[in-house]
């Protein structure tokens, strides 16, 4: 007897001795695991070495991985696809349900994925970058699908046929999850190829296979893999494409602001120590890096303060005062348009709370309040919320008219994806994202590289105001 | 057996020194003032109930602040063990965000709150605050204090159940950097002398798997590894060796060397062993099993008539089962006999412990049964002693002398 089984992501061919291919021929991709003895290779290739597997031991060969169970839904309410959906999902279907779907974000990658796994009618597990867009999903299957998906993540572990997790649930469960489900969504691909996360679609059986990104390219190159981890591009829409026809057009207007006196001192002299040390050191080493310094922390308490120094400077930056003042502006400006304002840290969105009282979407708050506030935002009982990271990608906000940036990182991604949130179309309204940055620090810079991100080179159609003659 | 305290990995702290990983540890010789140190840290929680985390870990950076050696992580392992001995209020019945998401409806209708009111907003901050404050019967500071208490970083410590002394946190300490290390590790590989049951047993709550290599009499090298790393490279597994490690900290005769991957992606080895005195907090594993094998093995001695006595000394495996028999008796001559004693049982015990006995067959094994476990008065077959309330030596011996010499 020849048997095929699921052992913790990976499958296992028992009963075939390590000549049992024959001597000289290539296994690929199995491997001979002399710890059982036996054939191990991981779960991904389910599909792919099954048919050979069943011509060459035909009866003798016992298939113990199980099989996923069908899923019928309890009531299907999605809306009608637009052109460019059904043409994603018929590109997807044609490759034999196993690839990728490029949109830009707010064309309705979701829908897509609905629409997938209503007509496959499979256990599915859908992988999701953020808890927030976890939960999103599972409101997004309830509403569309009537299923009540089980929830892998989050404190929560309620496996059922239709689950919805994060990549790093998925990892850490991969062995648990792997056998389990007929079709893997990944919404927001580009997590997956990094070394570990990978393991969520290298440890699965699950034969079809749906991958949706705005931006799946990825500065380290990895998301070549995804061709094989996912399956190859099945459709790809590009985001110049997309704007003018499913999204809104968009003003961004950049608001400097100044530190005020007591904060510029204390940024100056943080900075002078940061400086001053360095300095030093590199007169007295040549080469010396923030790596060196970092280094060096642990065995000396002034490179310990002049790392302090440099963890105040970006502190007093990103939670300058003048910010909160800005934004009553702001407000005050769009009293009764539906704001939301992206925060650098928890700290700044927690002080954008308390002074404004206004609701927090962040890292640790729970689905229920999550909800609450996402459906007091969407009716208008919260005029504005303000949002930390957490919410960088595609989270379903309602369509915001009015974005205010006043802190964070600015690379590509989340530039696109920010811009995205607020971009959704609503009749003929224009959004506006404003930036409210530091003047003569980093803050400055980074919202250079957010400009010089493609997202913002629409063709003619952004209009750019400087800030200062607001507000004057 | 306590709760095991564990930190991340971004407290970790691991030198790599040519092709070695070296985790941090604090030492008597060079860190005796860390006792002190560690005092006050615990003095800091001890004193610390209604405080939050954030104040907590801000004072424990004072603890450190004249200290020359200390990195960042090595106090954030310290707060992250010293959290984890306390019960912090973490507001389970989602008081807070009932109260913030009140807050937030009462003052939707003024938004936004001005700093100085105008014809537009007559009401400022501050007075908008001071309604709310009043529709609610609390005062301001309470509301604004109770928004977010349940905020990681500001949540309060209820109750700390602490550390056994200052030396305890040391210990707990240097084994979480240890596990942290491990955290790392690809692969590992344990040489061992004894305690094999323990280990094994341990592996395998840990879920990992095994190959074994006898080196010697009652020597084996055990390598250990999860079900994909036969496949790839994978650092999956090093939370299932972190899991493992205390109990191989509580038993004798070790050596364990690990493949861990450096941040440069290059391979660092992790040595220890039993001489390197780490303290687990688990209880080393108990000499005999029952007083039975206590009483047996005191009264054979090492050795008596050309047949030395060990106890647990050789492993038998068959794939991922192992059968560890309670002596092994070694002759002269070369011959070599294994015994297992089945005191107390249960149908289902006796049941597997036939099934072992079936599978190892091709071994030399004496089952040693206590009368009283014995249901027939049948004759017992060939390899099967029983005893009354303690078993005699001659009598084994006997058995052991039927075997010798046969193929």
């Amino acid at each position: 007897m020849i048997d095929l089984r699921f052992d913790r992501g990976t499958l296992v061919l028992g009963g075939l001795g390590p000549d049992g291919f024959g001597v000289g021929i290539p296994a690929e991709p199995w491997t001979w695991d002399p710890r059982l003895p036996a054939w191990r290779c991981e779960a991904i290739h389910y599909s792919r070495v099954l048919p050979g597997l069943s011509r060459r031991f035909g009866d003798r060969l016992v298939d113990e991985v199980p099989a996923p169970l069908r899923v019928r839904w309890p009531s299907v309410g999605l809306p009608e696809l637009r052109p460019e959906q059904r043409e994603a999902l018929s590109a997807w279907t044609a490759r034999g349900r196993r690839g990728q779907v490029i949109m830009p974000t707010g064309t309705g990658k979701t829908e897509v994925a609905l629409a997938a796994m209503a007509a496959t009618g499979v256990a599915t597990l859908v992988v999701a970058p953020v808890r927030d867009l976890m939960y999103q999903w599972h409101r997004r299957i309830l509403r569309g699908l009537g299923f009540d998906a089980g929830i892998v993540g989050d404190g929560l572990h309620n496996l059922k046929p239709v689950t919805v997790t994060t990549y790093d649930s998925a990892c850490i469960h991969a062995a648990e999850l792997g056998s389990r489900f007929g079709l893997l969504v990944f919404d927001e691909e580009h997590h997956l190829p990094g070394e570990f996360r990978r393991e969520a679609a290298l440890f699965s059986t699950a034969p079809m296979r749906l991958g949706l990104s705005a931006t799946p390219e990825r500065s380290d190159g990895l998301h070549r893999d995804l061709d094989w981890l996912v399956g190859p591009v099945a459709y790809r829409q590009e985001i110049g494409q997309a704007a003018g026809r499913t999204l809104a057009d968009y003003h961004v207007v950049r608001v400097p602001v100044a530190l005020t006196t007591a904060e510029q001192v204390r940024y100056d002299d943080a900075s002078r120590e940061v400086r001053s040390f360095i300095a030093e050191r590199r007169e007295e080493y040549g080469k010396y890096s923030w790596q060196d310094l970092c280094a060096e922390s642990g065995k000396d308490p002034e490179a310990r303060r002049a790392q302090r120094a440099y963890y105040a400077k970006k502190s007093i930056e990103d939670r300058a005062e003048e910010k909160l003042r800005i934004l009553e502006d702001l407000f005050r400006l769009h009293a009764g348009e539906r704001t939301i304002v992206f925060a650098g840290s928890n700290a700044m969105a927690l002080d954008v709370s308390r002074r404004f009282l206004v609701p927090t979407l962040l890292a640790h708050s729970r689905k229920r309040e999550r909800l609450e506030v996402l459906e007091g935002f969407a009716s208008g009982r919260f005029p504005a919320i303000v949002a930390n990271q957490v919410l960088d990608e595609g989270v379903d906000v309602p369509a915001a008219k009015v974005g205010v940036v006043i802190g964070g990182q600015g690379s590509t991604r989340q530039a696109k994806q920010r811009l995205g949130r607020i971009l959704r179309r609503s009749g003929e309204a224009r959004a506006i994202l404003y930036e409210v940055v530091c003047e003569d620090t980093k803050d400055v810079e980074r919202s250079r590289q957010r400009r010089r991100s493609d997202a913002y080179k629409g063709p003619g159609r952004m209009k750019r105001k400087m800030g200062r003659g607001l507000f004057g | 057996m306590g709760r095991v305290a564990v930190i991340a990995s971004d407290q970790a702290i691991v030198v790599f020194d040519r092709g070695r990983a070296i985790p941090d540890r604090l030492t008597r010789g060079r860190h005796g003032h860390y006792l002190e140190l560690a005092e006050r840290m615990l003095a800091v929680y001890r004193t610390g109930p209604g405080r939050t985390r954030r104040e907590l870990h801000r004072s424990v950076g004072g603890v450190f602040a004249d200290e020359p050696d200390c990195p960042s992580r090595r106090i954030a392992a310290f707060c992250k063990l010293l959290d984890d001995a306390g019960e912090f209020d973490a507001d389970p019945d989602g008081y807070a965000a009932r109260l913030r998401l009140e807050v937030f409806a009462l003052a939707a209708r003024y938004h936004p709150l001005v700093r100085s009111g105008d014809r537009l907003y007559e009401k400022d901050e501050a007075a908008v605050k001071a309604d709310i404050a009043e529709r609610l019967g609390r005062s301001w500071e309470e509301i604004d204090a109770a928004l977010y208490a349940d905020v990681i970083d500001l949540q309060r410590l209820g109750s700390f159940r602490g550390f056994d002394g200052p030396d305890a946190l040391l210990s707990a300490y240097n084994v979480a950097q240890l596990q942290a290390c491990l955290y790392r590790a690809e692969r590992m590989a344990v040489v061992a002398s004894g305690d094999f049951r323990t280990i094994l047993r341990h592996a395998k709550f840990a879920r990992l798997l095994f190959t074994l290599e006898r080196l010697g009499p009652s020597l084996y090298r055990f390598g250990f590894s999860g079900p994909a790393s036969v496949l790839a490279e994978t650092r999956r597994y090093g939370v299932n060796f972190a899991r493992f490690l205390p109990a191989l900290l509580a038993c004798r005769g070790w050596e364990l060397r690990a493949e861990v991957r450096t941040p440069w992606k290059r391979t660092a080895v992790l040595e220890l062993s039993d001489r390197d005195g780490y303290r687990s907090h688990l209880a080393p594993p108990p000499e005999f099993d029952s007083s039975v094998e206590a009483r047996f093995a005191e009264k054979f001695g090492a050795e008596r008539d050309g047949w030395r006595l060990s106890r647990e000394g050789e492993v038998l495996h068959e794939g991922q089962s192992t059968f560890v028999p309670d002596f092994v008796f070694r002759h002269a001559d070369g011959t070599e006999a294994l015994m297992e004693i089945v005191g107390f049982w249960t149908p289902e015990y006796l049941g597997k412990k036939r099934e072992t006995l079936r599978r190892f067959g091709r071994h030399r094994v004496l089952l040693a049964v206590a009368e009283s476990a014995l249901r027939s008065k049948k004759p017992l077959p060939e390899g099967v002693l029983s005893y009354k309330t303690a078993l005699k030596p001659e009598v084994v011996l006997a058995a052991l002398e039927k075997l010798r010499g046969r193929p």
